[in-house]
């Protein structure tokens, strides 16, 4: 099945010019005893599986078969301990990083005073809500959950593409994608040292208990959906289910001298820390958005004074402008005095008139995303771009350059996918969920996304996006499976 | 529990029951018709009670020509036109299902979904038209399969009530109407006992209640049949069975509610209509009228269903000690998903 596998000119996840990678040894040796037909009926029953289970989204503007499974590749991505070592390291200091930064931007802003990032640069990002400077949130922590899509170069090397500090999404699947591998190879995860995922609702329901206003014992956690008819709902569900907790719409909830209280057979029982999947825009039409019918109106007042914890903090998306992103190893090293473990992908800046005339010399060979766009749109990739299509980009860049960055266009890793009857190499990320509550947790594992249309290098499933199962491996002393082989 | 939550699985039940109904109800017509076929009898007179129970004969009569057992049988089924076709209900119960999906078993779920899904494959439809028994029996199946896990699976608490009462509530509302379609037919004994009274026998199978009525009574005797799926305490289909079960489980509801001198009403309501039945004779009903007797029952069930809608989920709201005057959300109706604005799903849709 891995006859004709190219590997030449990326770094491929599984093979070197000449041999396997040790870590994926055994994975691939179970691959290579399927044949094809056998391969594809495991295939089959794990999409079977996902649709029977509802483990789908929905697809916007598409009036027939909005349902979708997200396509699920059975081959699963493996990072051997001391890889995710130092993902883990490094994700740990950047979340640490970030929330520094925020409690700084929302209280004395420092950081701006002592001249690191330009004030201009912060005022102006979108998701920046200047109303809430001053204001006390629990234990200083703004971004709770956070989910960094991390890509690998063509020399294999990790980098941070972007921060998702508002409402990183996917974590469900995360959960899924492992038990479907339970399902189709349960010899094989057996036979090797893989680190379970499934304590992350264990481990969010912890991180958010910690955030219950003080006194509070036995706080009541809810998880905000924006409703059924929300692509994300399926996860939102999962995610209170593993948790175990309710889940809740902003009809449900009701603001009462400022607290907030849930509409429940037994009357109106209060409730203490909501996991939010609402943006800021829609949380309460008091506040932000006054046609917003998903929010709860008196929620921000409550939570300005106290009495109920959101998850994550109002105005995180100021992190998530991908201009400020590429300030992110400033911050790093002006609060923490540290060198990023984790380099971010090399980023032009639109608002700095050098960079932006680099830009616009170079299009063709950049990729130029908005800044505040996400999920693969407001992009150009320069290389497979038309004359025209770079054309209109120079013209917005040029009326609006702080609304643009640029960046290289990475090789990205590769890994192999099954298609039809053979395996062919693919570019991955990997969006692993970062937990801070008592402490900060890196859950061992993630979502390995994948771009499955044969030349495209977008991974996000609104763009024919596939995901795989990913295996941190603890590979231990028993289990040598990162020595290299004797010469 | 959240009230949204309770009616929610409240539907739940109740749009699977509906399914489960559609499905035996046309199984045994059409067992039925097979058996009275020699007999050269109308089939229009086996097709049309079946409009009739389920209120729909205005809207089929707009979709179809005729009075055909293909097209009563398509209508009641996959027809999308039908708001009350089963493939629509078991759309319903699973959109319901969906949005409380953290609150059931996922086993439950997956009932749900897998019979959404065979309903909306290519396979149904060609199920339907070949092989309809064995599709009818798929349905069945799904349906008991959903009352097995529901049984074995949630605990005996809030969730576990609604879901009784919204099953129970819509037996009750079928089985009174399947009833009334016979309402006009004589009660007289046929006088051989070799013949039979189709109508009737009909109206058992429908029922499921054929076999039980049986082990009491040999011949097919209309007053009979209608004391048994009356007034029998024991059999699972019989209006006092339903009435009853509906009672019980609202008072293990209202046990939770806080105390209140004045008993809570759906519990009141649902007693005392268990009581009338208990202590009605069938010869009473009949001097009553048959059909003003249920019509009188189905008015009665209606406001028990409203009732538990104000005292369960409109609580909240109702609930004392509010300083400022509290206005409902403007989207909350019984019947929950379906009911929801098409703006909902926009506004919805806009978030990441």
């Amino acid at each position: 099945m891995f006859n004709n596998y190219e590997t030449s000119s990326f770094f491929d996840e599984v093979f070197t010019d000449s041999s396997v990678r040790p870590h994926y040894r055994a994975v691939l040796e179970a691959m290579n005893s399927l044949n094809p037909q056998d391969y594809a009926v495991r295939q089959r029953s794990a999409d079977n599986a996902f649709l029977r289970q509802g483990v789908t989204f929905n697809v916007y503007g598409d009036e027939q078969g909005t349902e979708r499974i997200f396509p699920f590749d059975l081959m699963p991505r493996i990072v051997p301990r001391k890889e995710w070592q130092r993902i883990e390291a490094g994700l740990v200091q950047r979340i640490t990083a970030l929330n520094l930064f925020l409690n700084d931007v929302y209280h004395g802003q420092k950081i701006i005073s002592d001249g690191v990032v330009p004030a201009e640069l912060i005022e102006s990002a979108s998701h920046y809500r200047p109303e809430f400077r001053g204001v006390k949130v629990p234990h200083n922590i703004y971004v709770h959950i956070c989910g960094s899509d991390l890509v690998r170069d063509g020399s294999g090397e990790y980098y941070v593409l972007e921060d998702n500090g508002r409402c990183p999404s996917g974590a469900s699947y995360m959960l899924e994608n492992r038990n479907a591998m339970k399902r189709a190879f349960p010899g094989l995860l057996q036979s090797l040292p893989v680190r379970p995922v499934d304590s992350y609702g264990a481990l969010l329901r912890e991180t958010l208990t910690h955030l219950a206003p003080p006194g509070v014992l036995d706080p009541v956690v809810v998880v905000l959906t924006p409703g059924v008819y929300n692509s994300a709902y399926f996860e939102h569900c999962y995610l209170a289910k593993q948790m175990g907790v309710p889940i809740v719409e902003g009809r449900d909830l009701i603001v009462r001298q400022d607290r907030v209280f849930m509409r429940t057979t037994h009357g109106m029982q209060q409730v203490h820390v909501i996991y939010r999947r609402i943006d800021d825009d829609f949380l309460d039409p008091l506040v932000f958005r006054k046609d917003s019918l998903l929010g709860v109106p008196g929620l921000v007042k409550s939570y300005y004074s106290g009495h109920v914890a959101l998850a994550n903090s109002i105005g995180t998306g100021v992190a998530d402008d991908k201009a400020v992103y590429a300030c992110v190893p400033k911050m790093i090293k002006y609060y923490l005095d540290q060198d990023p473990i984790l380099p971010n992908v090399p980023t032009y800046l639109g608002i700095d008139p050098k960079e932006c005339g680099y830009i616009l010399d170079n299009l063709e060979n950049l990729v130029v995303k908005a800044v505040n766009e996400s999920g693969g749109y407001g992009m150009l990739m320069g290389p497979q771009s038309t004359a025209e299509e770079r054309e209109a980009f120079a013209g917005c860049i040029r009326a609006n350059p702080r609304n643009y960055i640029a960046q290289p266009v990475l090789a990205l890793s590769r890994h192999p996918v099954f298609v039809g009857d053979h395996f062919e190499g693919r570019p991955i990320d990997l969006r692993p969920y970062v937990l801070y509550g008592d402490r900060i947790r890196v859950v061992p594992g993630g979502l390995t996304r994948v771009a499955l249309r044969k030349g495209s290098l977008v991974v996000n499933s609104s763009q024919g996006g596939g995901s795989k199962d990913t295996w941190v491996l603890w590979d231990g002393l028993a289990k040598p499976a990162e020595t290299p082989k004797a010469a | 529990m959240l009230s949204r939550v309770a009616d929610s699985i409240c539907w739940l039940a109740r749009y699977m029951e509906r399914a489960e109904n559609i499905s035996r109800l046309l199984l045994s017509t059409q067992d039925l018709l097979l058996d009275a076929g020699a007999e050269a009898a109308d089939v229009t007179q086996f097709w049309e009670p079946l409009l009739l129970a389920t209120g729909d004969d205005a809207a089929y009569a707009t979709l179809y020509p005729a009075i055909t057992g293909i097209g009563v049988a398509e209508f009641l089924t996959l027809r999308e036109e039908n708001p009350n076709s089963m493939i629509n209900s078991v759309r319903a119960a699973r959109e319901n299902a969906r949005t409380v999906r953290d609150q059931i078993s996922d086993e439950l779920w997956e009932c749900v979904n897998s019979l959404r899904l065979f309903l909306e494959s290519q396979d149904a439809r060609a199920m339907l038209l070949h092989q309809p028994a064995a599709f009818y029996e798929r349905v069945l199946l799904s349906s008991y399969q959903f009352q097995g896990i529901a049984g074995s699976t949630t605990p005996r608490g809030e969730i576990w009530h609604f879901l009784c009462l919204g099953m129970m509530l819509e037996r009750a509302d079928k089985v009174s109407r399947l009833l009334d379609t016979c309402s006009a037919v004589s009660t007289e004994m046929t006088p051989h006992p070799g013949s039979r009274p189709l109508r009737w026998a009909a109206l058992l199978r429908s029922c499921s209640a054929w076999h039980a009525l049986h082990t009491i009574s040999a011949r097919l005797d209309p007053v009979k049949i209608i004391e048994f799926l009356m007034i029998n305490e024991t059999f699972p289909r019989s209006f006092e069975y339903c009435v009853t079960e509906v009672h019980r489980t609202l008072e293990a509801l209202c046990l939770s509610l806080p105390a209140s001198a004045e008993m809570h009403k759906p519990a009141r309501l649902a007693g005392r209509l268990a009581a009338d039945l208990r202590y009605s004779t069938v010869d009473e009903i009949l001097a009553a009228g048959l059909h003003d007797f249920i019509d009188d029952f189905q008015t009665r069930l209606n406001m028990i269903g409203t009732a538990v809608f104000e005292t369960f989920v409109l609580y909240a709201e109702n609930a004392p000690a509010a300083e400022d005057p509290l206005v409902p959300p403007a989207s909350w109706q019984p019947g929950a998903w379906h009911h929801a604005a098409e703006l909902d799903v926009q506004t919805q849709q806009q978030q990441q």
